[in-house]
Formats: C-alpha cells, sequence, structure tokens
C-alpha cells in the first residue's frame, strides 16, 4: 500500500471540494437573479410541492379535514373502482375531448391560417375579437350562456322556434345536449387561445414552402393539407395534449354552466368537479387525494401515448 | 459567505412571506395542525352585566338575513346600545361560502369568524367536524324554548354546538286567481280541504290544467335540487336515514314518496322551469302588475307567460315572493296548508331555517354568545327580526305576539303567519338532514332526475344512490 502523504490528502480534500464551493461562489455572485426570482419558489414550495406531497399522503387515510387522521392503506384507491361517479367523470373527460377538441383545434388551425395570409385586413382587430372570450370573466360567460339557453325562456331557443319552427331543444337538460352546451361554452372560450398558439406556430413557416407548393400546381387546399399541416404538426400537438389535461381538469367551465355542477345526472361532471365535491362539499380529504393521484396516473399515461405516437418528428 | 448577501437573502424571504400571509389567513388549506378538539368549553355565561363584555364580534353571514332582517329591524342597534363596548363587524358571506370557507378556516386555527349563520341542512356536518365550541351551558335555557325539531342537528354526543334561528315550516302558497279560473275554490280553508292528500292534490293540478292551461308547480326533471322530496320525506318523520343512523334511501317507503311525485311528472302537470332562474321568477309573477321580464330580447312578452298555480314550500319563501320573486302579485296569493301524504298524517314539514355557531378559536365568545343570545333568545329581537323580514322564529315565546295574529296584504289580507305558527307546531321529526347531508342529497338529485326524465324506475334509482351512499359513507 502506497503511503500518501498527507499534505497531497489534504490537496485532494481541497481539488474535491472546489466544485461545489464554485457553485456556491457563484450563487453569491447572482445573487441577485437568485433573490428576485426566490419568491415563485418559495411559494411554489409551500403551495405546490407541500401540498402535493400532503395531498399524496391523505390518499392513504380517511380524514374530514378536521380530526384525527385514520390510517387505511389502499382502502381509498380500491374504492375507486366501485364509484361510479368518479367513472363517469374519467368517461365524459374522454367524451368531451373527442366532441370539442377536434372541431377547436380544426377551427383554430383553419383561423389561424386565414388571418395569417397576408390577404386579410385588419388581422390585429379580428385576432382581438377572437381571442376577447379567453380573458372574459368565465363567470359572467357562464351565466350569460345560462341565460341564453334556457329551455323555455332563452333566447337561442326562442329564436330557433320563431324561425325554424325547431321545438325547444333541452340544452340544460338532456345527457347529451348539456355536453354539447359545455363544448360549445368551451370552444367560445378557448378558440382565440388555441389559434393565437397556431398562428405563433404558422409564422415560423417560411413562406417559400407554401409558395413552392403553389407553384407545384397545388390548390390551396392541397398547400393546407399536405404542407401547412405536417409542418404545424408540433404545434398541433401542444395545443392538442393541452386540451387532453383541459378537458380532465374542466372546472369552472362546468362550475357555472351546469347547476348542479356537473349535472344533469353527471353527464358533465369531469374528475376536478368530482374532487371538489368529495373534498370541500363531502369533507372527503383523503378519497379526493386518491382521486387526484389516480386522475394524474392516467393523465401522464395519455399524454406519454400522445406524445409517442403522434409527436414523431416531421423528417 | 457575505453578510450582506444573508441580509439581502433574508430580506427578500421576509418579504415574500409577508406578501403570501397578505392572500388572506386561510389561504392554505393543507395546515396540518391538530385542530381543536370539540370538548372545550366557555365558561357559563350567567347573566353577566352588559359593560363588561367588550371586544369585536366578526360576522359571516348572508345578507338576506343579517343586512336585510337583524340589521333592518333594529335588533342590532339595541344590543350594540345594551352592550356599548362590544363591537360588530359584519362580512357578508353566501351559504356556501360559509360552508367552504369555515372548515378550512378552523383547521387553519387561524381567519374563523367569531360568530357564524349555518343553514340547518348543513349544520350537522360542520358540527361533526369539530372546532366549534361548546355551547351546552349557554343553550340549556333555551332547549324547551325552541322548536324541539331544531335540536338534534345541533347535537353530538350529547353537546349542543348551535344556537336555532328560525324555522322553516312548510305550506302550499297557491294562486287564488288560477284556481278561480279553473272554478275551484279559492278561500285558504277551502283549499286546504281539496287537497288534503298528495293524491288530491294530483287531481286538483289535473283540473287546473284541463280548465285553464296552466301548470301546477315547477321542478326540473333532470337538475332536480331534491327539496320537495325532502319536503315530503320530512313530513311523514323518514329521511336518508333512519334513527339509529342507517341508510333508508332505498326503503320502502321512500319508493312510494318518490312514486307520488313522481306522477306529477307522469301526469304532465309540471313546468320544468328551473329553480332561482328568471323564468321561474317569470312564472310566479305571470299575471301580476308587475311581471318579472324573463332573459332577453326576442323572448317571450311577460303577458305570455303562463302562472303556475302552486307552491309548497317553507314559509320563508312568503318573503322570497313578496320582496323579489314575484312583487307585482300582491293580492293574488293565499296560503294553505300543506297535503299530507295519507290522510290524518301530519300536514306540515321543514325545509332549511338556519343556526348560528361560534368557533372555538374566536377571542371572543361571551360577546359573540351575547350577540347570538341578545338576537335569538328574546322574543322582542325575534319578534322584530320577523317583522323586518318574515324570517320565522324557532324561539316559541315569540308566537304569543300580535304580529302573528296580523293580515297580511300580499296574500289578500289573510292571516298566513297563524298559518305557520299551526303548521311549525306539528313538523315531525325527521332524517333528512344529518353529517352526510350534502353527499347524500346530491345522490338523491341524480336519482330524481333519472327518474323524472325515465331513465331508471324508482326502485332502481333509489337503490343506486343508496349502495353509492353506503359504498361512500360506510353507513349501514
Amino acid at each position: 500500500m502506497l503511503a500518501v502523504p498527507r499534505s497531497e490528502k489534504r490537496i485532494a480534500k481541497k481539488l474535491s471540494a472546489k466544485p461545489s464551493r464554485g457553485l456556491w461562489a457563484r450563487i453569491v455572485k447572482a445573487r441577485w437573479p437568485y433573490l428576485f426570482i426566490a419568491p415563485f419558489y418559495i411559494s411554489f414550495l409551500v403551495f405546490g410541492l407541500y401540498s402535493t406531497l400532503f395531498s399524496f399522503y391523505l390518499s392513504f387515510v380517511e380524514w374530514k379535514g378536521l380530526g384525527p387522521m385514520k390510517f387505511v392503506g389502499l382502502k381509498n384507491f380500491a374504492m375507486l373502482f366501485k364509484d361510479k361517479v368518479f367513472i363517469q367523470s374519467m368517461e365524459n373527460g374522454f367524451l368531451l375531448f373527442f366532441m370539442y377538441v377536434p372541431l377547436m383545434t380544426f377551427l383554430a388551425l383553419v383561423l389561424a391560417v386565414i388571418l395569417n395570409s397576408k390577404r386579410v385586413r385588419g388581422f390585429k382587430l379580428f385576432r382581438t375579437i377572437i381571442f376577447m372570450p379567453y380573458i372574459m370573466n368565465i363567470a359572467a360567460a357562464g351565466f350569460s350562456f345560462r341565460l341564453l339557453l334556457d329551455q323555455k325562456y332563452g333566447p337561442v331557443n326562442v329564436f330557433l322556434g320563431n324561425f325554424f319552427h325547431i321545438s325547444p331543444i333541452p340544452w340544460l337538460e338532456d345527457i347529451w345536449w348539456a355536453r354539447v352546451s359545455l363544448c360549445l361554452l368551451i370552444i367560445w372560450v378557448w378558440l382565440g387561445y388555441n389559434m393565437v398558439i397556431m398562428l405563433a406556430g404558422l409564422q415560423t413557416i417560411p413562406g417559400e414552402l407554401t409558395e413552392a407548393a403553389m407553384i407545384d400546381g397545388a390548390n390551396p387546399a392541397q398547400s393546407f393539407f399536405y404542407v401547412t399541416i405536417p409542418l404545424m404538426r408540433p404545434v398541433i400537438l401542444f395545443s392538442v395534449v393541452l386540451s387532453l389535461m383541459g378537458s380532465f381538469a374542466l372546472f369552472n367551465e362546468v362550475f357555472i354552466l351546469t347547476v348542479p355542477a356537473g349535472g344533469p345526472m353527471n353527464a358533465t361532471i369531469t374528475p376536478f368537479v368530482d374532487i371538489f365535491n368529495q373534498a370541500f362539499g363531502n369533507n372527503r380529504f383523503g378519497y379526493a387525494s386518491a382521486m387526484a393521484y389516480a386522475y394524474f396516473v392516467i393523465l401522464f399515461v395519455l399524454t406519454l401515448i400522445q406524445v409517442r405516437y403522434f409527436g414523431q418528428r416531421v423528417d | 459567505m457575505s453578510r450582506k448577501f444573508l441580509v439581502q437573502f433574508m430580506t427578500i424571504l421576509l418579504l415574500s412571506v409577508m406578501l403570501l400571509s397578505a392572500c388572506g389567513p386561510g389561504a392554505a388549506p393543507t395546515s396540518a395542525t391538530q385542530p381543536p378538539a370539540n370538548n372545550a368549553t366557555v365558561a357559563p355565561v350567567t347573566q353577566p352585566p352588559a359593560a363588561s363584555i367588550s371586544g369585536k364580534v366578526t360576522v359571516w353571514c348572508w345578507s338576506a338575513s343579517w343586512t336585510n332582517s337583524i340589521v333592518k329591524s333594529g335588533a342590532l342597534d339595541a344590543f350594540l346600545a345594551e352592550y356599548p363596548n362590544v363591537q360588530v363587524d359584519y362580512v357578508e358571506t353566501a351559504p356556501q361560502d360559509v360552508y367552504q370557507k369555515l372548515p378550512i378556516a378552523i383547521s387553519a386555527g387561524t381567519g374563523a369568524p367569531d360568530w357564524a349563520c349555518v343553514e340547518s341542512s348543513h349544520l350537522a356536518q360542520l358540527v361533526a367536524l369539530g372546532g366549534l365550541t361548546d355551547l351546552t351551558a349557554q343553550v340549556t335555557p333555551y332547549i324547551d324554548k325552541m322548536n324541539a325539531y331544531k335540536w338534534p342537528d345541533a347535537m353530538l354526543d350529547g353537546k349542543y354546538y348551535a344556537m336555532p334561528w328560525d324555522s322553516g315550516p312548510v305550506v302550499m302558497y297557491y294562486r287564488r286567481d288560477v284556481f278561480k279560473a279553473a272554478g275551484l275554490a279559492s278561500d285558504p280553508d277551502s283549499v286546504s280541504a281539496i287537497v288534503a292528500t298528495w293524491d288530491d292534490y294530483l287531481n286538483v293540478c289535473k283540473t287546473i290544467l284541463e280548465k285553464t292551461g296552466d301548470q301546477c308547480f315547477a321542478s326540473n326533471k333532470a337538475n332536480n335540487d331534491a327539496r320537495l322530496y325532502e319536503i315530503m320525506l320530512w313530513q311523514q318523520g323518514l329521511g336518508y336515514t333512519n334513527a339509529e343512523g342507517q341508510v333508508t334511501v332505498d326503503s320502502p317507503e321512500n319508493v312510494a314518496t318518490l312514486e307520488e311525485l313522481k306522477k306529477f311528472w307522469d301526469a304532465g302537470l309540471l313546468s320544468d322551469q328551473s329553480a332561482w332562474t328568471d323564468g321561474w321568477y317569470a312564472e310566479f309573477s305571470a299575471g301580476g302588475t308587475a311581471p318579472v321580464a324573463t332573459v332577453g330580447p326576442g323572448t317571450p312578452e311577460p303577458a305570455a307567460v303562463k302562472p303556475v298555480a302552486t307552491l309548497v314550500e317553507a314559509a320563508w319563501m312568503g318573503v322570497f315572493l313578496k320582496s323579489f320573486v314575484a312583487p307585482g302579485t300582491e293580492g293574488l296569493w293565499g296560503v294553505a296548508q300543506m297535503p299530507a301524504m295519507k290522510a290524518g298524517q301530519p300536514r306540515s314539514s321543514n325545509d332549511g331555517g338556519s343556526n348560528v355557531v361560534i368557533p372555538e378559536q374566536s377571542q371572543n365568545k361571551a360577546a359573540a354568545w351575547a350577540l347570538a343570545e341578545w338576537l335569538f333568545g328574546r322574543v322582542d329581537s325575534q319578534v322584530a327580526i320577523f317583522k323586518a323580514n318574515d324570517i320565522f322564529p324557532s324561539l316559541e315565546a315569540a308566537y304569543a305576539d300580535p304580529v302573528f295574529t296580523e293580515p297580511d296584504p300580499y296574500f289578500d289580507n289573510q292571516n298566513v303567519r297563524s298559518a305557520y305558527v299551526d303548521a311549525v307546531k306539528i313538523i315531525p321529526t325527521g332524517y333528512v338532514y344529518g353529517p352526510n347531508y350534502a353527499l347524500m342529497n346530491r345522490y338523491v338529485q341524480t336519482a330524481i332526475a333519472k327518474v323524472a326524465t325515465g331513465a331508471a324506475s324508482v326502485q332502481a334509482a333509489l337503490t343506486e344512490a343508496a349502495d353509492a351512499i353506503r359504498n361512500d359513507t360506510g353507513l349501514p
């Protein structure tokens, strides 16, 4: 065994300690930026990370929000499989996704392409108008929709009856019509948001590509389907992934449009509304936390699948 | 490490913590602090000298009950004159906000008011949660003085956690003009006689529809709030559980009750208008001098809206009709007894009603209790509040006041207040409310909607609801 001189040991120690010391030195040196971003991270630790971990713990207990917590192991998760409302809320997430996402994404893309073409005058005005519902107060919008869609006295049914002799549509009183009404509200709110995402994507596509397609004899529809859409794939995927999470996480729209929230007969209940009801309506915080984690796992898998199958890079 | 850096870092840390806490106490729903147990008591307050009680009492209540009733009645001013060192600080809080924010504030250990209004429907759930002051010593003198049926929801393990305020004796409101047009008797006694049972009521409704085309009452099929069904259960001394706490949602009696309600839908007698919408108000106010307009341009003229003939609802509905639902229909309404399920059974029930609780974390329990006792334990305050806004007192001694025999011009000078008193005296003990009311009510709403829309039979829908309730609550 080789005897290593003490001084060398000390040097080695110093050397190995250097990187961490250097990091700290760098942090101290750049302290102002760190200080300015600190409030976010502190609030994230308290309200984000801490709540997330605490909720994970809660998913294994029975707790009313007050009083003793009773450890129940996996009972909360086992109960999920028997909970018809929870299963219904998951189904509704899918149903709503398939009902509004294709239409909304297509409309957003078409509107973005139209606005992106140099032929539209007042481009900024139209963009603002289409985006405006997104920044409107959802409570005000939801109540307005409720008034408009009133079965007996709402302007929509009165208009349809007077001009088209259509008998009153049970907009919020039938399980399928209620879903349609909810989708209308969602599209109205979120179309502009998705259009702006698409518009940002379109502006990165060089104009030469569509010009080249035109010279090769493609008509506008062909250049839209064979040039624009493939190039826009990553942007469309981004928008669809956001909408997928959005349709399971729907809360405000459902809460305000439907009475009771998620009605009629749980046709529009979403996981978030169900979690909220169980936690804050029924004081079942442990069970609601288990629901939240089950929902997280399902959504995580779905997003992975989406990215995997629809997210291949364009060559 | 530089000291300057540390100082700067701590400053930012402190600032951000202050910013966060400024977002409001009680903003963090996940405090793991051990909550106060329900057994904490305040020292019994035996008529302390008013001047010795001091401090600020923060009140959470909704404006219809606080601003339009307690404040308007002058009862609060009288209290403040008697207790010169007490200040009352009112925070307008809608009922749903009380049920969501109060448990969070109690759980967080800070941010709860000293005094909160709670509807009877949600009281038992709040009591079961804990964190309320044990008021047993304080309310003991009032146990025999309040409507007896108010107490069970305020109790847990033999202790009392709330002071009752008002009751919801149920009557049948009806339109005199519609009954006349249908060729029926329209004076209250005759109407009470012809709607003796729910089956009689069904026949009266059929006559009205046949003769006038008007619908009997409004009850939305798909989005039903279950209130009328609960009234029908309570009337028979039934509920979602029995006295032993077993789930009875699918019991033969409950099934029979929903079958009875279903007959009205099957016969096409009901307006499908959702409760508390503009159209609902329009149907109550139709035919009056100031009909409530429906919702927008192009919608039917108020004159084209057909009135609904009746409404089985609690005493508080009277003031709602008068004030904002149908203010232009003065003189058109009457009050009859509600129908019984079977002849000879009580023609009365309860819907709603409210109470006051004092959270355990209150720093000023003596003043908070003094306020509750002054407002709800004294005949003169309760009578003043009733005069101001028809909030029907649970304090029985108040019924002897002359105001309870005064005719009411809105009801064609009928003495409706004594009708409420007659009804409140025979309310049976029901088991509709309780610690799991919110959960049970939601499942039953879905069951009623399935029955009314024809998606399921009564037995199947109620069995499904009962199974889900048993699964969720673990109750037998």
